[in-house]
């Protein structure tokens, strides 16, 4: 009986071993994949036992913090600017993330692996872990004086700034937009209140529209069938005098096309000057442009701009702009003015404007400046990155004479905010689209300033906002002139 | 070594109140007198009714039985945050201490009456017929009664109290398998034909198997339990081995179980949902369903980490049952690796001491007892913290010692009364003989 007994001692020595080993896994190696789990509360609410990192602007603006708070949770998450940055930082819930709290979620909560030597040694020394710190590239000025001219207008639409030498983003702000405030509420019945309030608010105040939104871009796509002409025709000058109907019968259809109020392109003769037509912004000329170069011309130009891309993220992630390839002859006439199912965000417009501003060379947004452990040390830096060489310098020099004189000629649409007026050389187009949905338009603009060495290329979309001109143009002269006077320049 | 025991709880239990209230707080006093006072009565008892028994089983339970006393005090004085209540009330926690008094009366009774465990060798059949009585009895009495987590395990009194008859059940049934194996032990291992290196046994002495595997079929079906299934099957395969020596018998016995279980997987929704939520725990249907109970186990464990949370600093209110069934994964989570690691060594050495005495014994029906209660014990613990940490299918047995509820606790308790009993009779000295006539006495004068 003792040879079976002893072989029992081994069974159970087997069981034991097993278990220990399993213990071992689960304890040992399995808690990392575990923790990732979407549904693992404790996990989760680990990350508001101990301060989160602060999300600060490049000029040292702090507009996300962890403050210590006398609940179950050791902190609680606060916005110091409340909807004014919300497009930007995101929220952090007790259940899920959006914005920059989500992207960089490991490295603010600290649990990167970047930071994990650091961590072990603040658990050695007993210092209290403490995430890192993210400085985004947004400049505070600019980004209050985006916000503040939306909720002016109180309008939906958003506003994009970017530096076109480096791609940062230097504003972005969409309206209407939310308190992420109630949204770091610790007490899950008042969160989920406050959650299903904003979910079916028909204001969609949730949606970050300056990346997430896409809208006709009308006009303002006349850069993008500009920057094609030149390209394909290199002899062809902002002086050369291009076909201007008054009235454009579209082939193979009966649709007569004429422009805005039906009045006439120049000096009605039907030939104008190439910079005259854009200024003014004849959608005949353009349309014809448009179908002489063809609809494979056109697609090729958009995606050289960024458009057709669906994997773009800032490091948040951007809807694809699209450039639907035209079926027939006279929608490729309506493409080419920013009609039939052109649709870009409002960060995609800021983009057209970036790359004529940098000689042709579209550089990739980016909203991340550096990431800082809580001991100052640097843990990353976003380098700047070439996106795409959309046009060459030339062109671009051309583009962007053209689009000097929509603000400074006396027939351009954005005449109005002339350098005499505003003090500021700008350079940019109007964008006035069809939407088909609602009785008012929807108002593009793209601009870049100072002509000559830009440092600041806007893109604005205001949904129903009517003219280009007289809605979304004033709320980009503002934030140039923000930005202009937080440089220094004015 | 029981002092370093209970030295221990008390450590323990102060470092639930620091770390939940910031202080020793008021009633822990009252516990660990209470424990100390059932503790001492214990070892007195071992020392009056059986000195030469182990040492080391007594301490290795109070420790257990101690540990078990500080989770409940703990999750008692900590309310989830979400439900506005702790997971279990104040009264059940102190309810344990209760449990733990009775458990270590019954541990007493048993040494006490039980002088020479061949005593019990003579009730074989009745113990037999108690057994299969208890575990049948919940499966007869209607469900209001006996029903709960979709299981009929348990016998109700009022609204609070309820037995699970079981637990006992497990160890007539071990005593009474002794008593019949001892007595038809050549007969099963002598007799059969040799077919394929295996010695087959012959038909009619499958009665007994075919038995064992009926009932625990009959648990599994009517009373949807198949932990005990398994433990019960287990405990009968792992005796007739020791007292048979004959491989067949447990390759027929693993055989005809894995066949019950995977023609019960089939037919009772209940033990095929088991292997289901084993198998795909995470899908999401599962995870915010059937198998909650077990990831937020597994999360618990893995939150613990190497080191834990310590003890008050996790969260094991989160996880449903972690008060009886996943208890093994709220150690995890607030002791980690480090003590969960502890926990199964001190069960493994408690088993080993059972093995020990089991061979150490001369008499064969002690030897069969103790080896079956130890490999039972083991399985017991291999079922429960195995399917906590998902390396079989979880399913709801109690973990000895640890888990909330009275039954398990005394059941537990007689179990090692009976393991130190035997190693009492293991390590007695002989007698000394008697002079033999003849011999020249030598008388000191003085």
């Amino acid at each position: 009986m003792n040879r079976a007994l002893r072989r029992i001692s081994i069974a159970v020595l087997v069981m034991f071993i097993l278990l220990l080993v399993n213990v071992n896994y689960l304890q040992g190696f399995a808690p990392a994949s575990l923790a990732s789990k979407p549904n693992n509360a404790r996990a989760f609410e680990a990350q508001f036992q101990y301060q989160r990192g602060n999300i600060v602007t490049a000029d040292g603006v702090t507009i996300a913090e962890s403050k210590p708070s006398n609940d179950e949770f050791k902190y609680k998450r606060y916005y110091p600017y409340g909807p004014m940055y919300a497009p930007v930082t995101g929220y952090d819930t007790l259940y899920s993330q959006t914005g920059i709290e989500k992207a960089k979620d490991s490295l603010l909560s600290g649990s990167d692996s970047a930071l994990t030597v650091r961590n072990v040694i603040d658990l050695l020394t007993g210092k209290q872990r403490k995430g890192a710190n993210v400085t985004l590239t947004i400049n505070s000025k600019a980004q209050a004086a985006a916000y503040n001219a939306l909720v002016a207008l109180g309008k939906p639409g958003a506003v994009v700034a970017l530096n076109p030498k480096t791609g940062a983003i230097l504003a972005m702000a969409s309206y209407p937009s939310y308190d992420p405030n109630v949204l770091a509420a610790h007490d899950g019945a008042k969160l989920n209140r406050a959650d299903r309030q904003l979910l079916t608010d028909k204001a969609q105040p949730l949606l970050n529209r300056a990346l997430e939104g896409t809208y006709p871009p009308g006009s303002t796509f006349k850069i993008v069938t500009s920057s094609a002409l030149f390209t394909q025709s290199p002899n062809t000058t902002v002086n050369t005098n291009v076909d201007s109907p008054t009235q454009l019968t579209l082939p193979q259809t009966t649709h007569v096309l004429h422009n805005d109020l039906g009045e006439a392109c120049g000096n009605g003769s039907g030939q104008t000057p190439l910079i005259v037509a854009f200024a003014q912004s004849c959608d005949t000329t353009f349309a014809k442009i448009g179908m002489q170069l063809g609809a494979p011309a056109l697609n090729d130009m958009a995606e050289k701009f960024g458009m057709n891309d669906p994997n773009l993220t800032v490091p948040l992630p951007v809807a694809q702009s699209d450039y639907v390839m035209p079926p027939s002859q006279a929608l490729t006439a309506f493409s080419a003015i920013g009609q039939f199912s052109d649709t870009v965000t409002p960060l995609q417009e800021a983009m057209f404007a970036a790359a004529i501003a940098n000689g042709g060379t579209l550089m990739k947004p980016y909203l991340v400046q550096q990431v800082t452990a809580s001991d100052l040390s640097t843990v990353q830096t976003t380098s700047q990155a070439v996106l795409s060489q959309a046009v060459s310098s030339p062109v671009a020099s051309n583009v962007g004479q053209m689009m000097l004189a929509v603000v400074q000629q006396p027939e351009g649409t954005a005449f109005a905010f002339r350098q005499s007026v505003t003090g500021i050389a700008i350079a940019g187009k109007t964008g006035t689209a069809e939407t088909g949905q609602v009785s008012l338009n929807d108002a593009a603009f793209t601009c870049f300033a100072p002509y000559g060495n830009p440092d600041i290329a806007v893109g604005v979309i205001i949904q129903g906002g009517g003219y280009g001109a007289s809605a979304a143009a004033p709320i980009a002269v503002q934030v140039i002139k923000a930005y202009q006077t937080a440089l220094g320049n004015q | 070594m029981l002092v370093f025991a209970f030295a221990l709880i008390v450590f323990a239990m102060a470092n639930v109140g620091f770390s939940l209230k910031g202080r020793l707080p008021s009633g822990v006093a009252e516990y660990l007198v209470a424990y100390l006072v059932i503790i001492g009565a214990a070892h007195l008892a071992m020392r009056r009714f059986a000195p030469w028994a182990d040492p080391l089983l007594l301490p290795l339970a109070t420790l257990l039985n101690g540990l078990g006393i500080v989770m409940m005090y703990r999750l008692a004085a900590q309310v989830n945050p979400a439900r506005g209540v702790p997971a279990i009330s104040a009264s059940q926690a102190a309810l344990q201490i209760a449990f733990s008094a009775i458990g270590i009366g019954g541990f007493i009774a048993v040494l006490a009456l039980i002088r020479e465990p061949r005593v019990l060798q003579r009730y074989t059949y009745t113990l037999g017929a108690v057994g299969i009585f208890l575990f049948a009895l919940p499966a007869l009495l209607p469900a209001s009664i006996s029903e709960v987590n979709g299981a009929k395990i348990q016998i109700r009194f009022g609204s609070f109290t309820t037995i699970q008859p079981e637990e006992f059940a497990k160890l007539a049934l071990a005593a009474a398998f002794a008593g019949y194996l001892v007595a038809k032990r050549d007969v099963l291992a002598l007799a059969g034909r040799r077919v394929l290196g295996l010695d087959l046994p012959r038909a009619r002495d499958l009665g007994p198997i075919l038995l064992a595997w009926a009932a625990s079929l009959l648990l599994l079906v009517f009373e949807s339990d198949i932990g005990t299934s398994a433990v019960f099957m287990g405990l009968f395969v792992a005796m007739l081995y020791i007292a048979t020596s004959r491989t067949s018998w447990l390759l027929l016995g693993f055989l005809m179980f894995v066949a019950g279980a995977v023609a019960a997987s089939k037919l009772v929704g209940h033990v095929g949902e088991r292997f289901d939520i084993w198998l795909h725990p995470f899908t999401t249907v599962n995870a915010q369903g059937n198998s909650y109970q077990l990831i937020q186990g597994l999360y618990g464990m893995a939150s613990g980490g190497l080191l834990g949370r310590g003890l008050g600093g996790g969260q094991p209110y989160i996880t449903p049952l972690v008060q009886s069934d996943l208890i093994i994964s709220g150690f995890g989570e607030e002791l980690g690796l480090a003590g969960v690691m502890a926990i199964l060594l001190i069960y493994g050495l408690i088993v080993q001491r059972g093995l020990r005495a089991a061979m150490s014994v001369k008499d064969p029906y002690s030897k069969l007892l103790a080896g079956g209660l130890s490999f039972m014990l083991a399985l017991q613990v291999f079922v429960i913290v195995g399917g906590v940490t998902r390396l079989i299918p979880l399913t709801g047995i109690t973990t000895p010692f640890l888990s909330q509820g009275g039954s398990s606790l005394v059941a537990s308790w007689m179990l090692i009364a009976i393991l130190a009993r035997i190693s009492d009779s293991a390590r007695r000295p002989p007698p000394r003989p008697i002079q033999e006539e003849g011999l020249t006495q030598v008388v000191t004068l003085k």
